[in-house]
């Protein structure tokens, strides 16, 4: 008797250990990271259709007549930039025009009736946000126009550049005094 | 003569009755044992359960890397004293911090693709990416012992390969292997 309840003790205690292990399971983790990235290709001429640009060289748009040769006013120009960009944060977005308008190479004074200076205007446009940044070309100085963009954004960063026929810094169709005229647009992506 | 043959037949007897009183028998007594079935993925080899994959996206473009990858973890004595069925799941890898759905053109999710092999002439294979992974459950008839080998691989930015991947500094998935008798 006392044989019997000793096998029948073993029995059961093997019974309850293969229970517990008849499944046997491992977790993995797998984890990265994605740090917080703005970028900007080259710039792009597109749409086809600007007026009055050569084209881009480089980085450097250029007017292809600045002035009218019977009146010496400026000529009409426009032409749509386009740079390839992605921010996967939230981030602010600034254009700035380091010399508010395009500005002839520091000269000779300028006589009464000319004009030293052209105004323009650029718009931009950038996912779900647009922007206006009137460069008046009233005094040399920096423009800058900040917008907050509360996502990530990613495709082409328009810029629409457009210089009115006759914009001058002096009267309207006022003639440009002779020299090189330029400003430098800057764009730039950051955290807000 | 007669008397003589009496006292042999008390002896006789009496010899009989003390052999009785000296030993005794019980049984046969069964004795009976059950080797139930088992099954342990063994011990994992290195440090911890990670596979930390770092930068997910190519810090120029946004875009995920097309060289994703992290070293396979093994896991050593793994055993079935029967025929078993190995399994592997997996869930995509997720920004963890971020909330909402992604603007448009971005992605918050990671898919890939998760193996493991050695235990099965067909290794179990479960993608992310797919509604069903009938690969992932694969069955062997015999008991077997051996190492496994999980690997991760086929990364694809979840929405489509064209998608920007969101910052976030916590990206997880999750892996389970997992073990069981037939």
């Amino acid at each position: 008797m006392s044989f019997r309840l000793a096998a029948l003790s073993l029995v059961t205690t093997l019974s309850f250990s293969g229970a517990a292990a008849a499944q046997s399971t491992q977790d993995f983790d797998v984890v990265g990271t994605i740090p917080s990235v703005c970028a900007i290709d080259s710039p792009a001429l597109s749409g086809g259709g600007a007026i009055n640009f050569r084209g881009l060289n480089g980085t450097t748009l250029q007017v292809d007549q600045l002035a009218d040769p019977a009146t010496l006013a400026t000529r009409a120009a426009s032409a749509r930039v386009s740079f390839a960009a992605v921010c996967s944060f939230p981030h602010t977005l600034a254009l700035e025009s380091e010399s508010n308008g395009l500005w002839r190479d520091a000269g000779a004074g300028v006589p009464t009736g000319f004009a030293s200076a052209i105004p323009y205007l650029a718009e931009l446009t950038w996912g779900p946000v647009t922007g206006r940044l009137q460069a008046d070309a009233m005094s040399r100085r920096t423009n800058q126009l900040n917008i907050d963009i509360d996502q990530a954004v990613s495709g082409e960063i328009i810029v629409d550049l457009d210089i009115q026929a006759g914009a001058s810094n002096a009267r309207a169709n006022a003639p440009l005094i002779a020299g090189a005229y330029q400003d430098t647009i800057r764009i730039t992506l950051e955290p807000q | 003569m007669r008397r003589v043959f009496i006292a042999a037949a008390v002896w006789a007897s009496l010899a009989a009755s003390a052999a009785a009183q000296d030993t005794d028998q019980a049984g046969p007594i069964p004795i009976t044992g059950n080797a139930p079935t088992f099954c342990t993925v063994g011990a994992l080899q290195g440090a911890d359960n990670v596979f930390d994959l770092g930068i997910l996206v190519d810090t120029t473009t946004g875009l995920l890397l097309q060289s994703l990858s992290a070293p396979p973890k093994t896991l050593t004595g793994a055993f079935c004293n029967t025929g078993s069925t190995i399994s592997i799941s997996a869930t995509p890898i997720e920004a963890q911090t971020l909330t909402g759905a992604p603007p448009s053109g971005h992605s918050d999710e990671v898919d890939f693709t998760a193996t493991a092999s050695g235990w099965t002439d067909v290794p179990a294979v479960f993608s992310t990416a797919n509604g069903a992974n009938p690969q992932a459950t694969q069955t062997r008839a015999t008991p077997f012992a051996g190492d496994i080998v999980v690997s991760i691989g086929s990364f694809e930015t979840a929405g489509g390969s064209s998608l920007r991947m969101l910052a976030d500094p916590v990206y997880r998935g999750s892996i389970t292997l997992t073990l069981t008798t037939n």
